[in-house]
């Protein structure tokens, strides 16, 4: 009954539920790495500009889901922006603010370095919502060819995190009806801590053996392999998204290897 | 997305290594039936002379059990808890030995292989295991994949498993859910994913620990429709450990009732209910084992005992029509003459002085567009003892949390002795209100038992003396004083239960909330909670409030109920007014109680008589024995 969480999957149809795990892994993993390698705030813009349009228009992602997922980071970011701003040095005077110089270096390295982390975050939302941590799982198996045993704990991780988030909160509440008030202090969050982690433990332990009995009554772990009936497969639009992303990675270190980044950037300084 | 038939093992000799056969894997199988592997002998389960005690423990679990079920039985499993069944169940593939060591002596065999020498595994194709808590046995987020599981484990070609997983979903009435997500399921939904999972190796053996007792009463008709026809069409053995007799015993073959560690009685469903025998509880306590008998038999039994004609097995009714003809049998078709029934005899009117509880125009939502609870009003007076009905997601849980202001109710629609809820403070309110959650483990905040129930006086600074004198007399009410040392956590679950009251009676609240005490229970624990609530009402005056869908539960404690659908407030009456509306209970997802359902019957056949509807079988039972003419 209580509110979901907006960082799950949730099954669709858009261009990118439709993009098989990995591709959409290479993607973020691509984002992550442009977004790492550019400290001059015009390339983040575009780089944010590009996630939001996939967010928005690829994932079918609402204006409410990402406010909603990411506002919190939003926040931390343009605090993030203000602070460093006001704090780093350079030597082009922009404008004063009351009376205090913003220099254009510290400003744009600001700008940067708070996209840098909003798009990083944000393209997180677009892969986690997009992606069923089971085919991610599967993927892992017939594409990566991990184990599935470890392929399978690492899917049943992420499947019992709600159902733990859930506990909590009931825990929360029925201590709160004895009066339990919330701790302010250090010591007082460890101890409130103890408090949950028994209740907690003492469930997640049945459930846990519960699940064991339930999987080795189906013979899992009964063989080296196992079916897969359906095994997400590179389409041709995976292999086009991973393409592009390699060529954009691989032109980009390559720009800032042979120093052109930094001829444009002073040319527009 | 493309079928991938992925490189199985040839080496199934790595599995067949110890053991003595191996069901057949051929794809080439035809699919005629949903049990199709057969050994040659008929026995399913064959126990001899079997013991069993825990790793560690010395006490046995089990002692010298010897059974035999064969091929196309229908058991029911009855005993109080800790009496030895779910272990009898472990037992029927292998968990244990295998994954839950221990000292197991004798033989057991199941469908024709010694489970010591034979590993978990190689009973997936013949055993199917279906446990009490959907959400822990389920391992995948959607249906098709759950169902599919148990297959892609055993390496078949990926052909072959999608069209046993339709066939097993086809035959569980979910055909077209494969793409659903088991989140958005409701718990009868559930527990067919569960069983299509097991289904769809085609077992010879269906195992069920429980797996009702989540549900409520519409989703426990579904489980139970579709294992009376997987037994019945399919051939399938099934062996259940269940507690709602109600409905199940006109459809098993046989009945085994277990006390501690050992089977005291096995036979049909008609001899076995047609004796009052007692077992033992958890805590050594004696308790008759009519506590899990159906209500046509308890009401076939009261009659029998009032009228001086004990019942045989052969004429024991098992559900309500035979209930209905049998006493017929014993009632004259004369009129009778005597005095009304006394219908009041165990209820009292509902109301008792002035309300101390308002609830005005509720309303709530954690978003704007979708209301949980609109314009629900009603109020408490004292001493009442109320159920608060409605299905799985109608909101009662969530009104049940606003009047403790776990979730933050608007203003002015919730008044408590004449203070705004929204003004209060949990911690505040926790004095006058107490909630007992479902799982009593949520509610511990201290390592002994003594402290656990002193925690509410120390958070609000009372005197050592005082404290010392009430946390004393509440433990005596409970029966834990014994315990006063021990950690919460090394309590049975009835005791622990009786704890969290105790946490919440030291306070003497005015209102006791009771989320499902029957989900998850036995009926004797249960009975024992009401009990308690029905000696502190006495005491105290204390109100009881219990959400819950045991219709049996309401008919017998219930003064009042209240239901709940959609969020709005459909009924606030006498539970026997609503038992009489049809409409009503297929709403709120109700069932009649059986008793209600003989009265009901009876009084149409005898319309001029005195028989009147009722929710309580010695009512009923009084009136017939006080008709005139009665023969049998």
């Amino acid at each position: 009954m209580s509110r979901s969480t907006a960082f799950q999957f949730r099954s669709g149809n858009s261009f990118f539920h439709r993009l098989d795990p990995l591709t959409k892994f290479a993607w973020l993993l691509a984002i992550s790495l442009l977004a790492f390698g550019a400290y001059i705030a015009w390339v983040q813009i575009l780089i944010t500009i590009a996630v939001l349009f996939t967010a928005f228009m690829l994932a079918r992602l609402s204006l409410r889901v990402v406010f909603r997922s990411t506002w919190l980071f939003g926040v931390a970011c343009l605090s993030f922006l203000v602070i460093q701003t006001l704090t780093l040095p350079g030597s082009h005077v922009a404008f004063h603010l009351l009376g205090h110089p913003i220099y254009a270096e510290s400003a744009d390295y600001a700008l940067a370095s708070a996209l840098r982390i909003y798009t990083i975050i944000l393209s997180s939302l677009v892969f986690v919502r997009t992606t069923d941590p089971r085919e991610l799982a599967i993927a892992l198996v017939t594409q990566m060819k991990v184990p599935y045993r470890i392929a399978y704990a690492f899917f049943i991780a992420l499947r019992i995190i709600p159902t733990i988030e859930e506990e909590i909160k009931t825990i929360h509440a029925a201590q709160a009806v004895r009066g339990v008030v919330r701790e302010r202090s250090v010591a007082g969050r460890i101890g409130e801590t103890k408090r949950y982690a028994m209740p907690l433990l003492v469930g997640s332990l049945r459930k846990a053996s519960m699940m064991v009995m339930s999987m080795e009554a189906r013979a899992f772990g009964a063989y080296p392999q196992r079916t897969f009936v359906e095994a997400p497969h590179m389409s041709a639009s995976g292999v086009a998204v991973c393409a592009v992303m390699l060529v954009l990675v691989f032109a980009w270190y390559a720009a800032l290897g042979f120093g052109y980044v930094h001829t444009f950037y002073v040319l527009s300084a | 997305m493309a079928l991938v038939a992925a490189d199985c093992p040839a080496d199934t000799a790595a599995l067949r290594s110890t053991e003595a056969t191996m069901a057949p894997t051929s794809a080439t199988q035809d699919g005629m039936a949903l049990t199709d592997a057969r050994s040659a002998s008929d026995l399913a389960i064959d126990f001899r002379n079997v013991s069993y005690a825990y790793e560690g423990e010395q006490e046995e679990v089990l002692s010298n059990v010897s059974l035999t079920v064969r091929d196309g039985e229908f058991v029911l499993i009855l005993g109080p808890s800790g009496c030895g069944k779910s272990t009898l169940l472990q037992l029927l593939n292998g968990t244990i030995p295998h994954t839950l060591k221990g000292r197991l002596e004798g033989e057991v065999s199941v469908c024709g292989k010694p489970i010591l020498s034979t590993r978990i595994a190689s009973f997936a194709t013949e055993v199917g295991m279906v446990f009490q808590d959907p959400d822990a046995q389920i391992i995948n987020t959607r249906v098709r994949d759950e169902v599919c599981f148990g297959l892609e484990n055993l390496c078949r070609p990926a052909p072959e498993i999608l069209e046993r997983q339709r066939e097993a979903l086809d035959f569980v009435g979910l055909g077209g859910f494969g793409d659903r997500s088991i989140f958005d399921l409701s718990g009868g939904q559930k527990q067919r994913v569960s069983i299509a999972a097991v289904l769809a190796t085609r077992p010879r053996l269906l195992v069920l620990d429980e797996p009702t007792a989540n549900l409520d009463p519409a989703g426990m008709a579904e489980i139970f429709a579709v294992l009376e026809r997987l037994n019945r069409d399919a051939g399938t053995t099934i062996v259940m450990v269940e507690h709602r007799v109600d409905e199940l015993a006109d459809r098993v073959s046989r009945v085994l009732m277990m006390d501690r560690g050992s089977i005291v009685f096995d036979g049909t469903p008609r001899e076995a209910f047609s004796q009052r025998r007692a077992a033992h509880s958890e805590e050594n306590a004696t308790i008759p084992t009519s506590a899990w008998f159906p209500q046509a038999c308890e009401f076939a039994l009261a009659l029998g005992d009032r009228l001086g004609m004990p019942v045989d097995a052969s004429g024991m009714p098992l559900n309500v029509d035979q209930a209905v003809a049998f006493a017929d049998r014993c009632i004259a078709t004369a009129v009778a003459t005597m005095a009304p029934p006394a219908a009041e005899l165990t209820y009292s009117s509902a109301t008792d002085g002035p309300a101390f509880l308002r609830v005005s125009q509720l309303g709530f939502g954690y978003e704007k567009d979708r209301p949980i609870l609109s314009g629900i009003s009603f109020n408490l007076g004292r001493g009442e003892m109320i159920a608060l009905c409605g299905r799985n997601g109608s909101g009662k849980t969530t009104l049940a949390r606003l009047l403790m202001h776990i979730n933050t109710p608007p203003r002015g629609t919730i008044w408590l002795e004449g203070k705004d809820v929204a003004d209060l403070s949990a911690r505040e309110i926790s004095s006058e209100i107490g909630y007992v959650f479902q799982n009593p483990d949520h509610q511990f905040v201290t390592d002994h038992v003594w402290d656990e129930v002193a925690y509410g006086l120390n958070v609000r600074n009372y005197a050592d003396n005082a404290i010392e004198e009430r946390v004393g007399e509440v433990l005596d009410i409970v029966d834990l004083k014994r315990y006063r040392d021990r950690s919460p956590f090394s309590l049975s679950l009835g005791e622990r239960r009786r704890l969290s009251v105790a946490t919440m009676l030291v306070l003497e609240p005015h209102l006791l909330v009771l989320d499902e005490p029957t989900i998850g229970q036995d009926h004797e624990r249960a009975q024992q909670l009401m009990g308690l609530m029905a000696r502190l009402r006495e005491r105290y005056r204390t109100t009881i409030l219990m959400i819950t869908h045991d219709v049996r539960l309401i008919a017998e404690w219930a003064a009042r109920a209240l239901v709940i659908s959609g969020g709005r407030l459909l009924f606030d009456g006498s539970p026997e007014a609503m038992f009489a509306d049809e409409r009503l209970i297929a709403e709120a997802g109700l069932l009649t109680p059986p008793v209600y359902e003989i009265s009901k019957a009876l009084a149409a056949k005898h319309p001029g008589s005195l028989l009147q509807p009722t929710l309580s079988v010695p009512v009923l039972v009084d009136s017939i024995g006080r008709m005139e003419g009665r023969i049998a």
